[in-house]
């Protein structure tokens, strides 16, 4: 009859046959590297605020007025997650920006619930589409406006790149505020310029590099390249921003000194070193 | 405590897949594989769900007279038509003639006609940036002027060196620019990766 030592037993031996039958895929120096890589990124570089910037990314910071002002005029406003979504066949980098995007959307949906501006999300993916539900439930629970619910929707559009495209242009009525957040390809300029069109204010955002300039030329607030990932860590507390600012300029204060004392030290011979730190 | 649940799945997953791609293991490669499989599932059925939805969202706008008519009936009939030449008796599914001829008689052409506007679209979205007045798009207009010039046919010497010079504009200082964006993606995207793995929120307002 089998006991609590020989589970154990069976346990430790079932671990150190599956240590025996495995080997490492890259070699020791290149699987260390990669995990250390791993390590360093979740200790330190994920951390949600970003450290180094400080820049109304996107003018995301202009989400509540825009919103106060299409509650004024009654308008509604509208988020297109890209063409990429999650579960299309499309590259790895592609699908992680539509999940960069839901930051942003949580954003905006907060601010549209604040305001009671109903929100329009579309999406080419049933499974962002899912998502994208998922982030209005939260926004409308985290404002308490579980009233305002049913005024925002998120819809899928059906497959295919195109369709967010030929559906921006044929689309009724103008939003207020129309943004643009994901992975964008040939049919970007065609979404970005129909949803540009009769908005009134415009926040547009892709990672694709062959797609920054459609960004850049039809979007009041832009987010080009890493700034679509940048754009929702920057939307910080006022204090963390203070913070930020602070940071950016000691390390501008840093960087010139260096520079004005190693000019100093090369072109007169002037140690500055000696006055600053008494060496 | 309310998201623990999936944030542990999310946790479990990523360390399972990011585990079976550092170790070679005839158990973590299963477990990785059933994995996979599951995401496929879920995606095939979510993409059911999103047939049914957007059926059920233009049959009710068709059906109470809101939004779109003529477009909802669009959608409707041409799902319908793809659907009959999918699956009626006899059919071989995506291979089937009949749907082979609705994608390239029918929709291939669409896309092809909705993507031959783009230079229309491009020139009034040019128009549109030059009227928003902000530095980078006339710093971009002006590079593209540039390379507008760079790339003229004139012929004889001139041309040689415009396309010398074109030929240096596009693998130096545009390339240099893509390159830089490429990696900035690059980091920016593990970054994102680490944070699902790790689960971390999306910014506070």
């Amino acid at each position: 009859m089998p006991d609590l030592g020989r589970l154990l037993g069976d346990l430790v031996a079932l671990l150190g046959e599956q240590v025996a039958a495995s080997s490492l895929r890259l070699g020791p120096v290149a699987s260390v590297v990669l995990l250390g890589v791993v390590l360093v990124l979740l200790s330190l570089v994920a951390r949600p605020p970003t450290r180094w910037t400080l820049r109304d990314v996107g003018r995301l910071a202009a989400v509540g007025r825009a919103m106060a002002l299409a509650a004024e005029s009654g308008g509604a406003a509208a988020f297109s997650l890209g063409t990429a979504g999650v579960a299309r066949a499309t590259s790895a980098l592609d699908r992680l920006q539509t999940l960069a995007a839901l930051p942003i959307l949580g954003i905006v949906a907060r601010a549209a619930a604040r305001s009671g501006v109903p929100l329009r999300v579309t999406t080419n993916d049933p499974v962002a589409q899912h998502m994208a539900d998922r982030v209005l439930d939260e926004a409308h629970h985290r404002t308490e406006t579980l009233e305002r619910r049913d005024r925002s929707s998120a819809e899928y559009l059906g497959d295919g790149r195109a369709t967010a495209a030929s559906a921006a242009m044929v689309r009724v009525g103008s939003p207020a505020a129309t943004f643009v957040a994901g992975s964008l390809a040939e049919e970007g300029i065609l979404l970005l310029d129909a949803s540009a069109r009769r908005s009134a204010s415009t926040s547009f955002g892709t990672a694709d590099a062959s797609q920054a300039t459609s960004v850049l030329l039809t979007g009041e607030g832009t987010m080009v390249g890493p700034e679509l990932f940048q754009a929702a860590s920057d939307l910080r507390g006022r204090s963390d921003r203070t913070g930020v600012t602070a940071a950016n300029r000691i390390v501008l204060a840093a960087a010139a000194t260096v520079v004005l004392g190693s000019l100093a030290a090369w072109l007169a011979g002037i140690d500055v070193s000696a006055a600053l730190v008494g060496s | 405590m309310r998201r623990s649940l999936p944030a542990t799945i999310v946790v479990l997953v990523g360390l399972l897949l990011l585990v079976n791609f550092v170790v070679i293991n005839p158990l973590l490669a299963g477990a990785a594989r059933e994995v996979l499989r599951l995401v496929v599932i879920v995606a095939a059925a979510a993409a059911l769900a999103g047939v049914v939805a957007l059926v059920l969202r233009h049959g009710t706008d068709l059906w109470q007279g809101r939004g779109d008519r003529l477009g909802s009936a669009f959608l409707l009939v041409g799902l319908g038509a793809m659907l009959m030449a999918g699956f009626y008796p006899g059919s071989t599914g995506a291979a089937d003639p009949a749907v082979r001829w609705l994608v390239a008689a029918l929709l291939a052409p669409i896309v092809a006609a909705l993507f031959a506007l783009l230079f229309l679209f491009t020139l009034a979205a040019m128009r549109r940036g030059a009227t928003l007045r902000s530095r980078q798009v006339t710093v971009m207009l002006a590079a593209a002027a540039v390379v507008v010039v760079l790339l003229l046919p004139l012929g004889g010497p001139i041309d040689q060196g415009l396309a010398s010079g074109a030929s240096w504009a596009l693998s130096v200082p545009i390339g240099g620019v893509f390159r830089g964006m490429l990696i900035g993606v690059a980091i920016a995207t593990a970054i994102q990766a680490a944070r699902i793995l790790l689960a971390v929120d999306g910014a506070d307002d």
